[in-house]
């Protein structure tokens, strides 16, 4: 892997990262002051989720460098 | 009957609020992958800095307050990944070279003493 392609994956795993934390940490705000009486529990729950898809998605993304995304295509029958 | 009614009402707004913020979190595909979270993130560093110069210019227009230009902030241009490699390769060259001139400089050193003492 040359060091431009990594930077750029060290690039989106960060913009991934904050994305994800901040919907995480949105959405709890939205269900702690609709559903759970202003508890801070869902706040913690959704940025935790957040950080762990964000970190599910980079350790993807630098596992597997060589992979190649392929399509089925039918045999046409002669 | 009317508190029953609005304890429905309240549960019906507070479910619409929370589905509609679900909706929205999987219609713009935020916690899909990583691609997309970048073009999210790209799309609203572009949307909403004009936003919120629109919004304080709109409340300045209603509440006839002036907000003070500020002077713009200096912007420091320091290549970190370049300071940082070149440091490495300095480190590394000078490491490697090392031995040999820890050799050369005694043997310099050792000639110097021979010539003084002599």
């Amino acid at each position: 892997m040359s060091e431009s392609e990594l930077g750029r994956k060290w690039d989106r795993c960060l913009a991934d990262a904050v994305v994800k934390i901040g919907t995480g940490f949105g959405l709890g705000i939205v269900f702690s002051l609709t559903f759970f009486k202003r508890r801070m529990w869902p706040l913690a729950f959704g940025s935790g989720m957040g950080l762990g898809m964000a970190y599910s998605n980079c350790q993807h993304d630098f596992q597997a460098p060589y992979l190649l995304h392929g399509k089925y295509v039918k045999e046409q029958e002669q | 009957m009317v508190a029953r009614v609005w304890s429905l009402m309240r549960f019906l707004i507070k479910g619409s609020v929370a589905g509609g913020a679900v909706y929205l979190v999987y219609d713009q595909e935020l916690l899909g992958s990583s691609d997309k979270s970048q073009a999210a993130l790209k799309k609203a560093g572009e949307v909403v800095p004009p936003a919120m110069y629109q919004f304080s210019h709109y409340v300045c227009q209603q509440t006839g307050l002036q907000i003070p230009q500020l002077p713009a902030p200096p912007k420091i241009h320091f290549p970190i990944r370049d300071s940082w490699n070149a440091g490495i390769i300095t480190v590394m060259s000078a490491l490697s070279v090392a031995p040999s001139k820890a050799c050369e400089y005694s043997k310099e050193g050792w000639e110097y003493v021979k010539a003084r003492t002599k």
